[in-house]
């Protein structure tokens, strides 16, 4: 990319555009997948009130699911596999916080501990992911990937599946939240726990659900990670962590819709800039975004409305 | 058979209870304040009731039914609710959301049972896409009162609804409890104001702490010389 950045500038006006729009393309790449772990790590973030650093951890763990369907137990499809590999995630996730996070979360009133544990399962998972995958780069069995053109951006058939998987998990939450009696529940009990309990909600019940749902995302967004990078290894998920916290925190912590427009933004800049500086500093990008946000708007785009 | 019997109810935070053997009862269609001096354990003694806090000893019973072990969000289908004093409503949900959330308990039908309760509340009948952060104060204590009452419910908890209320805003919500009181239902409120509470409840109690120091009528309550319970003189 560094090589390409440089043939643009000798190459003039019009292979200028070509790489502009060819990074436009990544970066639409990117927000998609951005915007499924955001989502996950922001519905969760809203219901119990802490972070789950072991959020990468999940991403990586429902990625290596993925992998051993796809690659060496049943040799399912990519993307069957995909789907299978994420729901097995959220069972785990729910099972994780029932026996060790829940149980923390009731004896320590400070959501702080809770931080602490979660920093610790991320260690142990990571640890399990290498004693069972090894360190190892491995790579997904898919049928060979064709280019498409849509104007000037070019996009293979595997990013424009992951752009749609996006748009259809953005839209689900969206219908979810907005429209069902559970989505209503969550978003009453992230505004407010105690009145949703004395309001007849069963608070235990939708923590349950919830984790169920931010880990299958998180297995979702660590699966079409790999898919789009082309491999996978068990330190991608904590890496692409502080890109995640980046996009939720610029959109708005705790506001699902800011975690979304985060993500587009964070991801379009990151692989924009890429093409035209040293790709090395992606990461920083995404930083100095987030820098600016909290100078400009400290409670971040979307802020919750209604707050003091 | 009294809507609502609180009987010996000790309560409190971690092993040291704050209220001891409070019993308290209220009837359908009338009004019970309860009034006392800062920390006498009002609130903790409300939320003790509705699953809040778990009472250490004491029974409390709605309807004849024993709920002192029944889980927290079982509580309102069971027709107690509660409105806190402060945080009472969803402030990112919609008007028509918090109504929507309070009828999750209910076993009616929510649609009709909202037409009835925005019939009461005529000022958010008018604001029902507005989120409730953006709501005044008295308005969102008003929200608070009319999300409680989505259940149609047997008794309903008030804890200071008026505090930091304008008077005008005062008038109105003690208006609202008492049309809520002629529909059939038991009005419990904590209320820091002795002279509202006198004027507007049927029943008094006066909490001093942790206990149940005094009740009777509003008129008998009143005839006492509050000055010197409020004041630890007696």
């Amino acid at each position: 990319m560094v090589l390409l950045a440089f043939a643009s500038v000798e190459g003039g006006q019009g292979q200028g555009m070509q790489l502009f729009w060819l990074s436009v393309g990544f970066g639409l790449v990117t927000a998609s997948v951005l915007a499924i772990s955001a989502v996950g790590l922001s519905l969760q973030f809203g219901i119990t009130n802490y972070i789950n650093f072991a959020y990468g951890d999940f991403m990586a763990l429902g990625a290596y699911f993925s992998y051993a369907l796809n690659n060496e137990l049943l040799h399912l499809d990519i993307w069957v596999a995909t789907v299978i590999g994420s729901l097995g995630m959220g069972a785990l996730a729910v099972l994780l916080n029932h026996f060790v996070l829940a149980p923390f979360a009731r004896r320590f009133h400070k959501t702080f501990y809770v931080l602490i544990v979660t920093f610790g399962l991320s260690l142990v998972l990571l640890n399990l992911e290498y004693s069972i995958w090894g360190a190892d780069v491995r790579f997904f069995n898919m049928s060979l990937d064709r280019a498409h053109h849509f104007g000037p951006v070019l996009l293979t058939t595997s990013q424009i599946i992951v752009m749609g998987i996006a748009v259809v998990t953005m839209l689900a939450v969206h219908t979810l939240l907005k429209v069902t009696r559970l989505g209503k529940s969550m978003r009453a009990m992230s505004d407010n726990t105690s009145l949703a309990m004395t309001s007849g909600i069963d608070t235990k019940r939708i923590t349950t659900i919830t984790w169920f749902i931010s880990g299958s995302l998180a297995g979702l967004s660590g699966s079409v990670l790999g898919i789009t990078e082309g491999n996978l290894t068990p330190a991608a998920g904590e890496l692409f962590l502080f890109v995640i916290f980046a996009s939720v925190i610029v959109g708005g912590v705790g506001s699902i819709y800011g975690a979304m427009a985060g993500a587009l933004l964070i991801g379009l800049a990151t692989e924009v800039s890429a093409a035209y500086i040293n790709p090395a500093y992606k990461l920083d990008i995404a930083f100095v975004i987030l820098i600016v946000t909290l100078l400009v708007r400290p409670s971040g785009l979307f802020a919750r409305p209604g707050r003091a | 058979m009294p809507a609502l019997s609180a009987e010996a109810v000790t309560a409190g935070y971690g092993r040291s209870p704050i209220i001891n053997e409070i019993s308290l009862t209220a009837e359908l269609g009338t009004i019970t304040t309860i009034i006392g001096p800062n920390g006498a354990g009002k609130s903790t003694f409300v939320k003790s009731l509705i699953g809040i806090l778990r009472p250490m000893s004491g029974k409390v019973k709605v309807n004849d039914v024993d709920i002192t072990k029944v889980p927290g969000h079982r509580i309102a289908g069971h027709g107690l609710v509660y409105v806190p004093q402060n945080d009472n409503v969803f402030k990112r949900l919609t008007v028509r959301e918090n109504l929507e959330v309070g009828g999750f308990a209910s076993r009616s039908d929510p649609t009709a049972r909202m037409g009835e309760v925005l019939s009461i509340f005529t000022d958010l009948a008018k604001a029902v896409d507005k989120k409730a952060g953006f709501l005044s104060g008295g308005q969102q204590n008003l929200l608070a009162i009319a999300r409680a009452l989505m259940v149609d419910p047997t008794v309903i908890l008030l804890d200071e609804p008026t505090a930091g209320l304008s008077p005008a805003y005062t008038d109105v919500v003690w208006a609202q409890i008492e049309r809520i009181s002629n529909l059939n239902t038991a009005a419990v409120v904590v209320e820091q104001n002795v002279e509202r509470a006198l004027g507007h409840s049927d029943f008094v109690h006066i909490f001093v702490a942790g206990r149940n120091h005094v009740h009777g009528t509003a008129a008998e309550i009143a005839a006492l010389d509050l000055p010197s319970i409020f004041l630890g003189r007696s």
